[in-house]
């Protein structure tokens, strides 16, 4: 067997995730790159006798220093040295996408241009001479649709005879001026080595790529005022500033081999257009926004209460057997809390946030949460995010953990703490059980609405307060917006699998473990000590009753468990005969607020640091009790 | 053909422009620039509401871009 090693490159939304699926099957592994908070998905062919291992870098527009997946991207290639790297390329948007192959040429390595959504360029009634763009990028190009799995053969074999054989390094050259500069800064630098060409050195040393001049400082100081001089010379000719006129010189071969290559048909008016239209319109835009968004929790929150109820009656009808087995002793009481958390785990995640991911997948895929996210885009700006954050939020109503996790679509530090912070906010499905089960049964669905509504303006409230608290400048939305699409179902399923894994991976432990503890403090009648301590808070100040206490603890490990330990502690599951409408409202409120669960907190320490996670878990519990003791005031007035 | 320069967040829909320039940090020119809004790039403007960002035509594909964005690039309008 030979090993090879392929690593996928191209711009976000180009199919590159399809490939990486259809290439590599279940053999995938999805991780993050050491010390970073950037996926890294991994995965292995095995081809002929070939083991073909595949690596998928992030979606990125270019190989600046601009984002952490473009650093992560380019020091991959040049250090790794991957045998081949595949560009995966829309065809339909020829002149950007290449703009990023140039620059992965740079970088030097074999390289195979997959020139993906073919179907598109019939559709469009576009053509493309396929033969034309190989001669010119110097490589080969193997056309492709990935959806259906077409040409992903022939791009394996391409693949396999490359690594093979003999690569010889295409030359293409930048304008005169700028080439020449380039071509003498290349001589200056022939004392230096490093992982990266010497090409590549020179250009980005010209743009004035920060990293690669640390790097080259580092082993002769002088060469940088070399570079002062050459970088000069151009932003004397061009009259712009040095990485404007790298981007425009490569902007300008990518434009002369686009025109050359392709040629468009005649334009129509296509259904999309109009659908787009539509939906991004200034008032029935919004109309359809607020009308999905409702449709969907509707249906999600009805769908799975009945299935939930089902799924739940059928599990626990397996504690009567259980305890035929095991008796009814403390040990197998212990050991059904085990079994419990288990439950509680699946009945959230199989009858809510699996379809609820499902469906948001599919509206992702289509391209329709894109325009969400231009239509939200000046509300997010009041919280200091920009209109992609709308998406991690989205994701919070089913779990924060993934939302967290989503929360990495955000490019700066900053923006993440805020957006990760707002997402803690909000309710997910099984704060929504309780909100559901309580509020919504026993008071009124109107005043379950309420909640959602005052945490909607709490939400708002505190993320303009943290985008006011934290120092720094907004990053604005820029945002490609592709034309509407089918969804491709394998990818949707896919992506909410990863997303559920999130949550199992970090939850599921987490919730077991404090289901146990939980089941401990209740069997050695600790809990009612807790509950004395309690007290101040939750009688005097929340106007809770005293049993409350322990529920709120439970809520801690998954915030459902406060409505099971509610009954169990109040001695009956008719909220209605142990709660007032009031204390329900209050309590439901508190919930809802009070801490993210554990496994939030655990995903807050993965994505930001530990301080900050201890700082914004501390914070939403006073703020919880604070707002709690407040609702009670006003609604006893 | 009278030429005149105004900021892109300016343009109304369906008018055409040519980037003359980009202000604002490194970071801000490059990712624009990356984007393909290189000076001498012809654009159109596609939407420009008053709630929302702007949406523009530019290398044959849509691009949305902040209200702040747009505001910090000037161009020339073709008519």
């Amino acid at each position: 067997m030979k090993k090879i090693t392929i690593a996928l490159a191209g711009n976000a939304n180009v199919g590159k995730s399809v490939i990486f699926n259809r290439l590599t099957g279940l053999h995938q592994h999805i991780g993050n790159w050491p010390g970073k908070t950037v996926e890294k998905a991994e995965g292995t062919l095995f081809h002929i006798d070939y083991t073909i291992d595949i690596i998928d870098l992030p979606g990125i527009y270019s190989l600046s220093t601009f984002s952490m997946e473009e650093l992560i991207s380019r020091d991959y290639i040049a250090k790794e040295k991957p045998d081949v790297v595949i560009n995966v390329v829309d065809a339909t948007n020829l002149e950007r996408n290449l703009y990023f192959t140039l620059q992965l040429l740079e970088l030097g390595r074999p390289m195979i241009i997959a020139l993906n959504q073919m179907d598109l360029i019939k559709k469009k009634s576009m053509r493309i001479d396929i033969k034309k763009l190989q001669n010119f990028l110097g490589v080969p190009v193997v056309p492709l649709i990935a959806t259906q799995g077409k040409g992903i053969h022939d791009l394996v074999h391409e693949a396999v005879e490359l690594a093979k054989g003999e690569y010889e390094k295409p030359k293409i050259e930048y304008g005169k001026e700028v080439e020449k500069e380039i071509q003498k800064l290349i001589k200056s630098l022939n004392k230096i080595k490093l992982d990266y060409p010497q090409r590549f050195l020179a250009i980005k040393l010209l743009e004035g790529d920060e990293e690669i001049k640390k790097l080259v400082e580092e082993v002769d100081q002088n060469i940088i005022k070399i570079v002062e001089k050459h970088a000069k010379k151009i932003e004397c000719f061009h009259g712009h500033d040095r990485s404007t006129v790298i981007a425009s010189e490569r902007y300008k071969i990518a434009n002369e081999i686009a025109k050359d290559c392709v040629s468009l048909g005649p334009s129509r008016v296509k259904f999309s257009d109009k659908l787009d239209e539509i939906t991004t319109h200034g008032v029935w835009g919004y109309l359809i926004m607020i009308f999905s968004v409702v449709t969907l929790f509707f249906i999600i929150f009805t769908f799975g209460n009945f299935f939930s109820d089902i799924l739940v009656g059928s599990l626990m009808s397996l504690h009567s057997i259980f305890e035929q087995y095991f008796g009814t002793g403390i040990a197998s009481n212990l050991v059904w809390g085990v079994v419990e958390g288990l439950i509680a785990g699946i009945t959230i995640v199989l009858p809510y946030i699996l379809p609820f991911y499902i469906i948001l997948g599919l509206l992702e895929d289509s391209g329709y949460l894109s325009r969400i996210a231009f239509l939200m885009d000046r509300f997010m700006h009041k919280i200091g995010l920009h209109g992609k954050a709308f998406i991690p939020l989205m994701l919070g109503y089913g779990c924060n953990v993934p939302a967290c996790l989503g929360c990495r679509i955000m490019e700066t530090k900053r923006e993440r703490l805020i957006a990760i912070f707002v997402t803690t906010l909000i309710p997910c499905a099984a704060v929504t059980t309780v909100i559901l089960g309580l509020v919504g049964k026993y008071v009124g669905l109107n005043w379950a609405l309420s909640l959602y509504v005052i945490d909607l303006i709490i939400v708002f409230i505190l993320g303009r307060i943290a985008f006011k608290v934290f120092p720094g400048e907004p990053t604005e939305l820029i945002m490609e917006m592709n034309d509407y699409r089918m969804p491709d179902l394998k990818t949707v399923a896919k992506q909410a699998w990863f997303r559920i894994k999130d949550f199992i991976y970090i939850a599921f432990p987490l919730i077991i473990v404090c289901s146990f503890i939980i089941k401990v403090l209740d069997v050695t009648n600790l809990s009612e000590t807790i509950e004395n301590l309690m007290k101040p808070i939750t009688v005097d100040w929340l106007g809770l009753p005293d049993f409350s206490g322990i529920a709120l603890i439970a809520g801690i490990p998954r915030k459902e468990l406060t409505l099971i330990m509610l009954a169990s502690h109040g001695g009956t599951t008719n909220f209605g005969a142990i709660l007032t409408p009031v204390q329900m409202i209050v309590f439901s409120l508190v919930t809802m607020l009070y801490i993210p669960c554990i496994a939030t907190i655990a995903a807050l320490i993965k994505e930001i640091d530990w301080k900050k996670a201890m700082f914004i878990t501390v914070f939403e519990i006073v703020f919880a009790i604070l707002v709690g003791g407040v609702a009670f005031r006003l609604l006893t007035l | 053909m009278t030429e005149k320069s105004m900021k892109l967040i300016d343009l109304k829909e369906g008018q055409k422009g040519i980037i003359i320039s980009i202000s604002g940090g490194r970071n801000v020119i490059q990712r624009l620039t990356d984007m393909g809004l290189t000076p001498g790039t012809e654009i159109k403007m596609l939407r420009n509401g008053p709630l929302c960002p702007v949406e523009i035509s530019v290398r044959g594909f849509n691009l949305v871009l902040g209200n702040g964005l747009a505001a910090k690039i000037l161009v020339k309008v073709k008519e």
